[in-house]
């Protein structure tokens, strides 16, 4: 099998390295045929990369311990579930896997554009591939994960085959773990798909509405993606680390965050481009920056310049990522400024007071946060190479300059869709905001009396119930004019109103995912923990819960060993829960983790961790934390996730001017034809 | 857009240069005087995030948070992974003492980092190059305020180039465009 994977990846280099040059000359030619013959490599790049991970897969799964990655990072009791996750467990596999990511993403690409922007097309492959022809050269030559285990002896080096794995980090053995990094890294690949419609807009100078429509979509999906992944990772975080947070300003999370914020940034003011033709370097620039922030991010993952609790695959790929990271740059820069006559603004602006500066106030608050998470994160690094000391950038940095941040795009969120676009007058402000307005001013000072004195928490609070109520009264105030003029029910002028605008509902359901978010964020302010030495029958008292430990027990798993407390759990004094706290000592790898055991209600969750037994007593020690509203941080995933799903549902209106640019289309490839 | 694409060319490479940028965005009569009040404010705002609430009485959570811990985890005390850490119980024991011994916040993370070095403390010191971690998130704000105060203000004396209703959509604009050419040209 490793003879497979070889042969695959080398054929998928050659096809890539096809494509990136048969795509501009087919572009540069206008060549239909050249072209075809680019997509058609594009597409022998994913089969032959398909092929190398299906090769990968099967050795890790058949525990062919002869292939030095499976022997590292798998072993023959490792869950089948966890077996499939080797694959991106290390820097060899995950690489491959990025590449084949991408192999897809370019794959669809071709799919989806067979008979539509052709002119495009021949460059935007040529920009897939040319990101894939780096990837494989890396897998190939750098980082292959088709190596055979060998040992060195008088001999000389022979192959070698060994008994079993040391198998897959346990940190890394739990659910979300399996589906967090595919997401994330469908994130962080599909940004490509926008840079590469970019440059070919600036390429073939194609400037108008089409880049930007394409763009826009292909950027919601990986926006989406990411998002889901970095949630996935808190919660990973959450339940393995056994600290008690899912977010620590870690260098890996800031990377995931970063094309995110970007990304953000630019579906925001794409909005004023389709809008009023404005804005049109921004976002291309912006495009560029949301790509090259997603190579960032896995250079950082994966190059170890950075000390983090994430970076579970480490190497010296560092330099050949700076070459690439230049390269993109300069390629993009260059091509920016080139074509900066084409993008001229097509109007002007005609209030301070309109939703033209509240996007454009969004993504300056949006950037900031990207440049100051940018610098905290790599300023460790810069500070050793220009002063040769070391220091740590970590999370109360972070807290100090992102929250205030935060707190201005939550009153963004909230405030900015109820502007008009052009000019929004004194007397739409008063109307769309006084209701909001005094209904936050009494949630908050309900909220001050009932003890939330945390300035932070407090304003955040203040704002999310000014947001919420903002956006819930657009909703409002839409059905009921369906109502009256449809004459339809309350539920049927919602859904109505909803789908005839998908696009702009579906994004207020994204806010409202946000501000359940923050409210999320808000509880980590009256977090409290306790920690004891605790035997069988000993009570534990944490505010108004009381833990009792009924015993504990050991057991044997062929991939572990643990010691599980067993905990009966009252709350005001009535019986509450039970709850069952592991360690575990994982046989192949020789480490201990914990299971941390979490009792989720929408106020706030229970949470204990078994941190192990007191060498001198034998005593179990439990640490206990009170994490409020942390539920309200899934639940405001899962809404941002949903709205997004209906903001990528195209509206009947979206649908009949699909219609007619198809028709249009078609007519001018008939003309061309002639 | 003149701005924006000036914004890009003329990255803040220094102090130095962002302020003779910004003298042609402000224009000569706001300039350098725009360009101190940038600077003041973001070191009033540096200095006072950087200054942190060290009055407060310190605790094993604050002085958790404030600290990472030295096993190598690159986590802070309070949230290392893991379980039977001996680096964490001698910081916590160390860090309890202090606080018994009625010791302040400053005088524990300055006894901190003396014995494990500057790198123990979760933010740099504020001295030196150091302040450079306050100062330039803070000038980044303020900048990117003055860019978009200056994009504005060109856009509002900008003339429009076509006159486009606000609510017209681009593909409605092309239609509409087509329908005239097709009726200039006799087609329709």
């Amino acid at each position: 099998m490793n003879e497979v994977g070889s042969v695959s990846l080398i054929a998928s280099l050659a096809f890539a390295a096809f494509a990136l040059v048969a795509g501009a000359v087919g572009g540069k030619l206008r060549s239909p045929r050249i072209t075809r013959s680019a997509e058609r490599a594009a597409l022998g790049f994913f089969l032959m990369i398909t092929l190398a991970v299906v090769a990968l897969e099967y050795m890790i799964l058949t525990s062919d311990f002869h292939n030095a990655y499976v022997a590292e990072h798998s072993n023959r009791d490792l869950l089948t579930f966890y077996k499939v996750a080797a694959l991106w467990a290390g820097q060899e596999g995950s690489l491959l896997f990025w590449t084949w990511l991408l192999s897809i993403y370019s794959a669809l690409v071709v799919w989806q554009n067979r008979r539509k922007n052709r002119q495009l097309m021949p460059y935007v492959v040529s920009v897939l591939m040319g990101v894939g022809t780096f990837f494989s050269l890396l897998v190939f030559f750098v980082a292959n994960p088709f190596q055979e285990l060998s040992v060195v002896s008088a001999a000389g080096t022979q192959a070698f085959t060994a008994p079993d794995g040391n198998g897959l980090n346990p940190l890394l053995q739990y659910h979300s773990m399996v589906i967090h990094p595919p997401m994330l890294y469908l994130g962080y690949v599909g940004m490509v798909v926008p840079f590469a419609f970019a440059m070919a807009a600036l390429i073939t100078k194609q400037l108008g509405d089409n880049w930007i429509r394409i763009t826009r979509r292909w950027t919601m999906v990986p926006w989406m993606l990411l998002g889901c992944g970095i949630l996935l990772g808190g919660n990973w975080a959450y339940a393995v680390l056994g600290w008690g947070g899912y977010w620590g300003w870690d260098p890996v999370e800031n990377a995931s965050i970063l094309p995110w914020l970007s990304g953000t940034a630019f579906l925001h003011s794409v909005m004023i481009q389709e809008k009023r033709g404005m804005l049109k370097v921004w976002n291309v620039a912006l495009v560029i920056l949301t790509f090259f922030l997603s190579i960032f991010g896995t250079f950082l993952t994966r190059s170890g310049i950075v000390s983090s609790v994430h970076a579970f695959a480490q190497s010296n790929i560092g330099p050949f990522f700076a070459v690439f990271l230049a390269i993109i740059l300069f390629f993009s820069v260059t091509l920016l400024f080139l074509r900066l006559d084409h993008l001229k603004s097509e109007n002007k602006l005609d209030s301070m007071v309109s939703r033209e500066s509240g996007f454009l106030f969004n993504n300056w608050i949006l950037l900031a946060l990207v440049f100051a998470v940018f610098w905290g994160t790599l300023f460790p690094v810069i500070s050793k190479a220009v002063e040769n000391a070391t220091v740590t950038v970590g999370a109360p940095f972070f807290n100090k300059v992102a929250i205030p941040m935060g707190l201005l795009l939550l009153l963004l969120t909230g405030a900015g869709p109820l502007l008009a676009w052009r000019k929004t007058s004194f007397q739409s402000l008063k109307g769309n905001f006084t209701f909001p307005l005094i209904v936050a001013l009494i949630a908050g000072g309900i909220m001050y009396a009932k003890g939330v004195h945390h300035l932070y928490a407090w304003m955040t609070l203040f704002l999310s119930v000014f947001v919420l109520v903002c956006i819930l009264g657009e909703f409002w105030k839409g059905a009921r004019t369906r109502m009256r003029t449809a004459k339809e029910n309350f539920v049927l002028a919602l859904y109505n109103l909803t789908m005839r605008n998908t696009r702009r509902y579906g994004g207020y359901i994204v806010h409202i995912g946000i501000v359940l978010l923050f409210v999320g964020f808000a509880g980590q302010a009256f977090k409290t923990d306790t920690k004891g030495l605790m035997q069988e029958g000993d009570l534990l008292t944490v505010k108004n819960y009381m833990i009792r430990v009924d015993g504990l027990t050991t057991g044997d798993t062929p991939n572990y060993e643990y010691t599980r407390a067993l905990l009966t759990v009252t709350k005001d004094g009535q019986a509450f829960t039970t709850m069952h706290p592991e360690k575990r000592f994982y046989k192949a790898s020789q480490q201990p983790t914990s299971y941390v055991a979490i009792h989720p209600t929408l106020s706030e969750d229970l949470y204990v961790v078994l941190a192990g037994l007191d060498p001198d007593t034998g005593k179990a020690i439990i640490q206990v934390f009170i994490n409020p509203l942390v539920m309200w941080v899934w639940i405001g995933g899962v809404v941002t996730l949903l709205g997004t799903l209906l903001a990528l549902v195209p509206s009947r209106v979206e649908r009949e001017m699909a219609e007619i640019r198809h028709a249009q289309e078609l007519a001018v490839q008939a003309g061309d034809a002639f | 857009m003149r701005s924006e694409e000036q914004s890009g060319v003329r990255g803040p490479k220094s102090e130095v240069n962002v302020g003779r940028n910004l003298r042609g965005y402000f224009g000569p009569r706001t300039s350098d005087l725009g360009f101190r009040a940038v600077l003041l404010a973001a070191f009033l705002v540096a200095g006072s995030m950087a200054r942190g609430d060290t009055s407060r009485t310190p605790t094993l959570e604050t002085i958790g948070n404030e600290v990472q811990c030295t096993c190598g985890c690159n986590a802070p005390l309070n949230g290392c992974p893991h379980l039977d850490c001996a680096e964490k119980a001698q910081m916590q024991a160390l860090i309890k003492k202090e606080i018994a011994d009625g010791k302040d916040e400053t005088t524990i993370l300055q006894d901190l980092s003396l014995k494990y070095g500057l790198q123990v403390l979760s933010t740099p010191p504020a001295h030196g190059f150091n302040l450079a971690i306050w100062i330039l998130p803070s000038v980044g704000l303020l900048v990117g305020l003055g860019i978009v105060v200056v994009i504005v203000r060109r856009w509002k004396g900008k003339p429009q180039l076509a006159p486009v209703p606000a609510a017209a959509s681009h593909d409605a604009r092309i239609l509409t465009a087509v329908e005239e050419e097709m009726k200039s040209t006799g087609m329709r």
